[in-house]
């Protein structure tokens, strides 16, 4: 499987913060990869450089082969990009928006037309190729940028928070589309908010944190290694006497949802949880990404 | 020198080609205001103020008050187009259509966003001015002007040069100003005094506008025209304009590409 991303040490400054703090990044061909983390952990900033946005102060960026920081032009040949915003072009049609994203490429993507046609009709577009993108649903608006964002055939696809703002079913419709493209051999960025989501579609998770890189490798690895195996969910009542527990262990305070404590625990420290409270009510659960978004965000 | 570079390259040539396919697309009515603003201005100075003023003296000789605005018109046509392109027009796409944003996640870079846009306002500026000449030709051809017409086509140059200088200017404060509503800042302390102090509509002769006049290089282009369609000195006036037209894009572009970096780009 070809190595179609590879991102060494990225460190950029912004307005005097250091706001991404040597991260490491790759893709193959066919794989996704979540990048996750809270808000103001760095994850656009990383995508962003990663696409030739903005250029890193330090670290090293190869696309499909191709040195970022040495030819530009030629890596992002490589890459399509969707952005979390909608910037297609209100001066065009859905259909223009397509031939028009691809004037901006050299060399330039053969056979358009029919590959304009076959970018519609596989995003459903078809039926509205002659109406401007700002008539289109936020669904189909989405639909439009990453049939914006495939039109030069990219080896490399960034999506950035690609569902935010769908309803459920527009959601999956996007991702039966992301699947597809796994499928056929592209390799996949993907940021997004959404636990459900990431969990699903990623082969492999990148966790950011104030700008560093917590965790990587599968959802359950990433899980265990910064959650741990189960969590307790302890009525808010509890709180003093949990928080006590917690802090006897050199642990920091559980993260409080509606009212109730959830406790991330070890299989030994479940045991010893059960032992310390033996008429306590409550509920042992999976962990899920909620849970390492909740815990992230309670680090100092 | 990677900016400079880039006004020759293959993804600011695609920037206008984006603009001018939105042009074409709307030609009927963006042929209007080139068309009509100069005969609106022709009858109000020409004929209206000009059933007063009739005539004045140019370079020792008489020349008819509508004879004389003629070539202001044209200048005046190039800096307005290209300034008011660079500012309204290049803010809306920057700032409302998102429409830089979209072109940045390909092969086009800021620096090609930015000669893009330059060169797209100079080149709608060349497209007005044909018009506005044509529109010229007509007066004189029913006797109302008294013009070389035959030496319009050498404008075209001229005002292609200009237009770039005059767009970079107005580039510089679609990358300063905070909102569309802080245009009118640049437009009434900057834009209008100098399309009117800059003897396109009338001669002036004030020491102190004289002297600002000196590095005004609408002042110039109004004189150049002049020079060119009435017979008159040319040289001058042409080396001034290209001079400060070149000197404006020399130091304005790469400021431009400064201040939109960190303002589209965020770095």
């Amino acid at each position: 499987m070809s190595t179609l991303l590879d991102a060494r040490g990225l460190v950029k400054h912004l307005g005097g913060r250091r706001v991404v703090d040597s991260v490491d990044l790759s893709c193959d061909a066919g794989q996704i990869v979540g990048l996750l983390g809270p808000n103001g952990a760095g994850k656009t900033t990383t995508l962003r450089m990663l696409y030739g946005f903005l250029r890193p102060d330090e670290g090293r960026i190869h696309v499909d082969g191709v040195e970022l920081g040495r030819d530009l032009v030629r890596a992002k040949r490589s890459i399509g990009v969707c952005t979390q915003d909608d910037t297609f072009d209100g001066d065009f049609t859905v259909e223009q928006n397509l031939t028009i994203a691809a004037s901006y490429f050299r060399p330039r993507p053969h056979g358009l037309s029919p590959r304009v046609a076959e970018l519609l009709e596989r995003f459903d577009l078809a039926g509205y190729a002659r109406e401007k993108p700002e008539t289109l649903s936020g669904g189909y608006r989405r639909r439009l940028m990453i049939a914006r964002a495939l039109v030069h055939r990219p080896r490399l696809l960034f999506l950035d928070e690609p569902t935010t703002g769908l309803d459920p079913q527009a959601r999956m419709g996007v991702w039966d589309l992301v699947d597809g493209l796994r499928a056929e051999g592209l390799g996949i960025i993907l940021t997004t908010h959404y636990m459900d989501e990431a969990e699903r579609l990623s082969d492999a998770l990148t966790v950011l944190a104030h700008g560093r890189v917590v965790a990587r490798g599968a959802a359950k690895v990433v899980l265990g290694d910064l959650v741990g195996e189960h969590v307790a969910v302890v009525a808010g009542a509890h709180g003093e006497m949990i928080a006590a527990w917690l802090s006897a262990r050199g642990r920091g305070q559980a993260a409080s949802v509606l009212g109730a404590l959830h406790v991330p625990l070890s299989g030994e420290e479940l045991a010893d949880f059960a032992r310390a409270f033996p008429s306590l009510r409550y509920e042992v659960r999976v962990p899920t990404l909620d849970d390492l978004f909740l815990k992230l965000s309670l680090r100092p | 020198m990677s900016w400079l570079v880039a006004a020759v390259q293959w993804q600011s040539r695609a920037v206008v080609g984006r603009h001018l396919r939105v042009y074409l697309r709307n030609w009927h009515t963006a042929f209007l205001p080139p068309a009509l603003e100069p005969v609106t201005m022709l009858v109000a100075f020409g004929v209206g103020l000009g059933g007063y003023v009739a005539s004045l003296t140019w370079q020792g000789r008489p020349v008819e008050y509508m004879t004389y605005i003629a070539p202001g018109l044209l200048a005046y046509a190039t800096f307005m187009t290209a300034i008011f392109q660079s500012l309204f027009a290049a803010f809306i796409r920057m700032r409302y259509q998102r429409t830089w944003e979209g072109q940045l996640t390909t092969q086009v870079e800021l620096r090609h966003v930015i000669w893009g846009e330059v060169l797209w306002a100079a080149l709608l500026a060349t497209m007005y001015v044909v018009i506005v000449a044509a529109v010229l030709t007509g007066f004189e051809l029913i006797g109302l002007l008294d013009m070389q017409a035959p030496r319009l086509p050498l404008l075209l140059p001229i005002v292609f040069v200009a237009g770039c200088g005059f767009a970079a200017l107005g580039l510089c404060f679609t990358a300063l100003l905070p909102t569309i509503d802080h245009m009118n800042l640049p437009v009434f302390l900057l834009v209008l005094p100098m399309g009117l102090l800059s003897s396109t509509y009338f001669p002036l002769e004030h020491p102190a506008l004289v002297a600002l006049n000196a590095v005004n290089p609408l002042y110039h282009l109004a004189q150049c025209f002049r020079g060119i369609l009435l017979g008159g000195p040319v040289a001058d006036h042409l080396a001034a304009v290209l001079g400060l037209s070149l000197l404006l894009l020399a130091i304005l572009v790469p400021l431009n590409l400064r201040l939109l970096r960190r303002r589209v780009l965020g770095d």
